[in-house]
């Protein structure tokens, strides 16, 4: 499925205080392809996401669904995309493999059917045994396997991530963006990966979308020919650290740009 | 090592009781010393043995009996009308509207203060004490339901979204959840006030002649202070037994909150 966002407008707030959180973002993510967007805090990554998501409505603009063979024939919002929260969002009065067949349950499939989609999908990111447990039992690591899994159970064709890595410590963080590369060779989804992270960009991405600071436009995208599979050994790649300076240097003014607004933010009030 | 371990941990486990010990042998002795008229402050030693006779004689079981039946008569009303409120409202902007108008107004009156008027319309009977009771614990129970679904996290409520859940799946299977802690919380709430207004309504307006409250003031107004303190020992292990009862209900239907430990 290929996505594209033509001219997509977001501003927050009432009269006085308007907050222009993307200005006129257009781009076009292609289809099986893993898109990185990179940038500072508040440049309205997140707001983008869930707009394409079906889950926050644009001010102004459009996002539409594409499906490549069928030509241009458009799709609803949300049916095929799924998303793995920043905050993760599990249902914390359900267990793990309640939580994972969530989607499906909703849909109306059996219990025993759902229950044994759900084991296959515990078992590939690693967490059989943990059906049971509740969400507060478990780990930064675990519980984001487990969103991990309740998305994609829902075998959707487009998968939105916020940010799903920041909270995990460095080598719970490897291990996860392994897994997530796994997941795309075998599944060939496409990908909208939201981060902060220059070298997770480079890394997991075909792509890098640099955004500017609010209000949010594209600064500049960066193509990531790296040969996949991809592995970590490749960040001390001469290719790879070029990408990396060409990435920082486009992100450096904008990060300085984003804390001058906050510390804006915080002397206004 | 082990022994010094199982030594501090023994100490600290029979502190509490051995506080209590000391404060009853304490008192028994100053009583017994000073020579005090039972009348005032009578021993811990006759204070049992006065309580033993009225459990053994079968007027605890009656009081206590009577007390709890009303206690959760009034408190099931109140839960039942106050869920159901609160759910209404968070599902309606206008309920809400409206409601929210006559929480405000009628929730900072005290409610003792409607006692009279309540014996005026229902005269002395059960009916005036449950309904006492039940209006008193009805409004945090109400309060806490509304509340709890109104916070219910947006977060959670998208992901359903999401993942596939129309509104009516999400107002069931994500807000309902999310609120019980609340609930739970404002039955904790509308429990506590049900005892007090219960005991109160008891004590005052006297065609009952029964209940734990009718115990104490009878035996208040007799001088029977010994007869005063057995009811209040046994209204406290009652209140504690319920407030253990309800934590353990809490847990059983909220497992997934941290609780302290106690």
């Amino acid at each position: 499925m290929d996505v594209v966002v033509e001219d997509v407008t977001q501003i927050w707030g009432g009269e006085r205080t308007q907050v222009v959180a993307l200005d006129r973002f257009s781009h076009r993510f292609p289809s099986d392809r893993f898109s990185c967007l990179l940038g500072p805090s508040g440049c309205g990554k997140s707001t983008l996401v869930q707009i394409v998501g079906g889950l926050e409505q644009a001010t102004s603009g459009r996002v539409r669904i594409q499906d490549p063979q069928k030509g241009d024939s458009q799709r609803p919002l949300g049916a095929d995309s799924v998303m793995v929260w920043q905050n993760l969002n599990l249902f914390p009065w359900r267990n793990v493999i309640d939580n994972v067949a969530f989607g499906l349950e909703m849909r109306g499939v059996a219990r025993n059917e759902r229950y044994e989609r759900a084991n296959v999908l515990l078992g590939s990111v690693g967490l059989r045994g943990f059906e049971r447990h509740l969400p507060g039992q478990l780990s930064g690591g675990m519980r984001q396997r487990v969103a991990l899994a309740r998305a994609l159970i829902m075998e959707r064709p487009i998968l939105l991530m916020d940010e799903p890595f920041a909270a995990l410590d460095a080598q719970t963080k490897i291990v996860m963006q392994e897994e997530l590369l796994r997941i795309f060779d075998q599944t060939h989804k496409t990908v909208v990966f939201v981060t902060h992270a220059i070298e997770e960009a480079i890394l997991l991405g075909d792509e890098v979308i640099v955004m500017t600071a609010r209000p949010g436009r594209i600064k500049e995208v960066i193509p990531v020919n790296l040969p996949r599979p991809r592995s970590l050994e490749m960040i001390n790649t001469l290719e790879f650290g070029a990408l990396f300076d060409r990435a920082f240097h486009l992100i450096r003014e904008e990060v300085t740009a984003a804390m001058a607004q906050q510390a804006e933010m915080v002397a206004g009030h | 090592m082990n022994g010094k371990q199982g030594t501090a941990k023994f100490a600290e486990a029979a502190l509490p009781t051995l506080s209590v010990v000391i404060f009853l042998m304490a008192w028994e002795v100053f009583v017994r010393w000073r020579g005090i008229a039972p009348i005032f402050l009578p021993a811990p030693s006759s204070i049992s043995f006065y309580l033993w006779r009225m459990i053994a004689d079968g007027t605890m079981e009656y009081h206590l009996g009577v007390t709890l039946l009303r206690i959760f008569a009034g408190f099931f009303i109140a839960a039942a009308t106050g869920i159901a409120l609160g759910l209404l409202m968070g599902m309606s902007r206008i309920v809400a509207r409206v409601a929210d108008v006559w929480i405000a107004a009628l929730y900072p009156l005290p409610k003792i203060s409607l006692i009279p008027l309540l014996i005026i319309w229902l005269g002395t009977g059960e009916a005036y004490r449950i309904v006492i009771s039940a209006i008193t614990a009805f409004f945090p129970i109400v309060i806490s339901t509304y509340s709890g679904i109104r916070q219910a996290d947006q977060g959670l409520m998208k992901a359903a979204k999401d993942l596939g859940a129309n509104t009516r799946q999400i107002q069931l299977k994500v807000v309902i959840p999310a609120a019980m802690p609340s609930i739970l919380s404002g039955l904790q709430l509308g429990m506590g006030v049900t005892i007090i207004l219960i005991v109160a309504a008891e004590m005052i307006g006297g065609s009952s002649q029964s209940g734990m409250g009718y115990l104490l003031i009878n035996s208040g107004q007799v001088m029977e202070t010994e007869k005063v303190f057995a009811s209040l020992v046994v209204l406290a292990v009652m209140g504690a037994v319920i407030i253990k009862l309800q934590q353990w209900g809490d847990r059983k239907i909220a497992p997934w909150v941290a609780h302290d430990d106690r």
